[in-house]
């Protein structure tokens, strides 16, 4: 715990030397509010926390990253932040009356959602235009909010990785195993090496269908219909040997605090040894092929650009920042689920929808000599570790497919107290924004899918 | 090589269903069944139930199946009382609904042999949309069956709604049903459209689709897998039975 004036003087300072600011949120310990700020340098987290007093002074006027956390703060949890630039509210519904505020005549604003065309997760963007260039947009979001932090409190523990399994339902082992880490930090508790190698095989299964799905947008957004079609097959692929090796297309319900409900590896390495080849050639030449179409390659080429310091300044994780040259990947780093699990990253600088395409494509291969790595390895001993029930508070991080996905979880008096989640989505958001101005409407969908983020993830 | 011839060689991947048979992996946790309801002496503990689907009625057991989100730990924990079949056909017609299957097939007949679907996402957790997608992959093929998916609900036959509704999506909700023509079915898709599933007492939602609109068809699962999917659309259309129903 800090001193409230030299917190936010104390991380500013860190920032300003190099460390990524990760994280702000707060947690209520009655009567006081503890803000915390999460940074990593080098690699390692740090979580500077402190009690609030009135109010706080806001960061984001010289670090653009801390801007949506210290938004949703004082939105969303009557946090008093001093300085903090004049926004449209981001989690809020704007209403139409809201928005006459242009300069320019020519200038017209469209509310663009939340109901979109197609099959697509709810979320509104305040679209300012001149005909067919962007020139800025909001977020306006929260609309799916569904209270998912507070849903956690007072869960028992044995069911509440099943909440976390429902922040993100196609990224549900990620969510459960970053629950279940800083549960288990949190407690004191280890977990044996089987259900780590099982882990990690199932949220490198979940990249791998991800990623797929991401590709396979893109793909149908450039009217590709077989390859679309032939890269959705090869997600199905995946999604029908999680339901012959866990039970559930999405292999939800198996990821529990200590490890595994029930074990699952034996099972897995089965159905692998029979459907793994084909899901992996199926995934690997469809995917190939789509990277050779030069009429859709053209299409992604030079479109959504980030650059490399805008990522770095926004603190942009997974893909996204990986795309711009920013190694981000969680899986390279001590402490992970399981090691060793990643030697090298996958790294492309262009920073352009083209880039963040081959960041996942090099990552689909990684992902299935992962698994591969793990199913072979196939560690011996039991599937979990028993509960104890003891309080505790820590953080922990998994490489989601979509990036670095964080979990805050403190216990008080062998219950939840608090949940915090700050998904890989949550932090890639805001550069969607500065990714648009310079394209036309119809790159929208592109770039959107480029990201390939869970809006269920960012509104919780 | 061309795409085309790409994928040619992969040959016929499509289902027969609904007219042929299909099935799910022998382990697939589709529906909780319970072995013996009246052999519950009290030592089950209906606690284990995330979303309170397992309720104890004078002694005995009862699984409210729109509540089920297929977690399978009763079936874990009690598997003397529960067990978790691989069945995928779940969808249901509502029980104090006025839409029979007679009812469906009459309205729907006017759609032809090809119904349009609208999707719309009022609170979901993400993956049911990707399920929804799915049933237009080469697996599934509902094109094949005359079903489609339209861009706007002017042009919709069927909205289908996933996730519990939100307090910010109950207005966009409302607003896209009344922008559909007359007649319109309506499918609830996922446990938490269905039920409200974990979601059922939360004070941050407006709880099930039911609340809002006349729901036809209830799909539950977390996610409802394709098969599930497209059972519920062939259920709105008045071509399959709900589950459990018989001929």
């Amino acid at each position: 715990m800090m001193s409230p004036a030299s917190l936010q003087t104390t991380a500013q300072r860190r920032i300003e030397a190099g460390a990524r600011l990760a994280w702000i949120f707060a947690d209520r310990i009655a009567p006081e509010t503890i803000l915390h700020y999460v940074l990593e340098e080098e690699g390692k987290l740090h979580d500077l926390c402190g009690p609030l007093f009135d109010s706080a002074r806001a960061l984001s006027p010289c670090v653009p990253a801390a801007d949506w956390y210290e938004r949703e703060l004082t939105e969303r949890f009557d946090v008093k932040l001093d300085g903090l630039p004049k926004h449209r509210p981001l989690t809020e519904v704007v209403s139409a009356g809201q928005l006459r505020d242009v300069a320019a005549p020519e200038v017209s604003t469209v509310l663009y959602g939340p109901v979109r065309s197609g099959i697509v997760e709810s979320a509104r963007w305040i679209v300012e235009t001149a005909g067919e260039d962007f020139i800025d947009v909001y977020p306006s979001m929260f609309f799916k909010h569904r209270g998912l932090e507070d849903r956690f409190v007072s869960t028992p523990l044995p069911l509440a990785p099943f909440v976390a399994e429902h922040v993100s339902g196609a990224t549900a082992s990620s969510h459960a195993a970053a629950f279940c880490r800083a549960a288990e930090r949190a407690i004191g508790i280890d977990v044996p090496d089987r259900a780590r190698a099982t882990r990690a095989v199932l949220v490198e299964f979940e990249r791998i269908h991800q990623h797929l799905d991401s590709l396979a947008k893109l793909a149908e957004d450039g009217s590709l219909s077989v390859g679309s079609a032939q890269v959705f097959a090869a997600k199905e692929r995946v999604h029908r040997l999680l339901a012959e090796a866990t039970g559930n297309r999405f292999s939800r319900g198996v990821i529990c605090i200590g490890g595994t409900r029930f074990d699952v590896l034996t099972k897995l390495r089965e159905v692998c040894a029979k459907d793994l080849d084909l899901a992996e050639h199926h995934a690997r030449t469809a995917v190939e092929r789509l990277i050779k179409t030069q009429s859709f390659m053209d299409r992604l080429i030079g479109t959504g650009r980030l650059a490399h310091e805008l990522v770095v300044r926004q603190g942009g994780v997974g893909p996204v920042a990986r795309g711009s040259g920013v190694s981000s990947d969680v899986r390279t780093m001590d402490g992970y689920l399981y090691t060793p699990l990643l030697a090298e990253e996958a790294i492309e600088h262009n920073g352009d929808a083209v880039s963040r395409a081959l960041v996942r494509v090099a990552e689909l291969q990684r992902s299935f000599q992962l698994v591969r790595n793990a199913l072979d390895a196939n560690p011996s001993g039991a599937h979990a570790a028993p509960i104890q029930l003891r309080d505790g508070a820590a953080l922990a991080r998994v490489e989601s497919p979509q990036g670095e996905l964080l979990y805050f979880v403190r216990i008080a008096e062998g219950n939840l107290a608090r949940v915090a989640i700050r998904s890989a989505s949550y932090a890639n958001w805001p550069l969607f924004v500065p990714s648009l101005p310079g394209n036309i409407f119809t790159d929208f969908s592109f770039i959107e899918h480029s990201f390939g983020a869970s809006q269920a993830e960012v509104d919780r | 090589m061309s795409w085309i011839d790409y994928g040619l060689r992969g040959g016929i991947l499509t289902t027969k269903y609904p007219k042929g048979d299909d099935a799910m992996p022998p382990d697939y946790r589709g529906e909780i069944y319970i072995i013996d309801s009246e052999r519950d002496v009290g030592e089950v503990n209906t606690g284990i139930c995330l979303s309170n689907a397992i309720t104890r009625e004078r002694r005995r057991l009862h699984i409210d199946h729109l509540r089920c989100f297929q977690c399978g730990e009763c079936a874990r924990t009690a598997p003397d009382t529960f067990r978790a079949l691989p069945k995928f056909e779940l969808a249901v017609l509502p029980q104090n609904g006025n839409a029979t299957l007679e009812a469906l097939k009459q309205r729907t007949r006017a759609f032809g042999r090809s119904v349009h679907l609208r999707h719309i996402d009022v609170g979901s957790d993400g993956s049911e949309e990707q399920e929804l997608a799915a049933i237009f992959n080469p697996f599934y093929d509902a094109n094949r069956l005359g079903i489609f998916l339209t861009a706007t609900p002017r042009h919709a036959d069927v909205l289908i709604v996933s996730g519990v509704v939100t307090k910010a999506m109950a207005r966009p909700l409302e607003y896209t049903y009344d922008a559909m023509p007359q007649p319109k079915t309506v499918i609830a898709l996922g446990t938490s459209a269905c039920s409200g599933g974990i979601f059922a007492n939360s004070p941050d939602v407006v709880g099930e689709v039911g609340k809002l609109l006349p729901v036809d068809v209830l799909i539950p699962g977390s996610p409802p897998s394709p098969l599930t999917i497209l059972h519920g659309i062939w259920l709105a259309l008045g071509r399959a039975l709900a589950r459990g129903a018989s001929q």
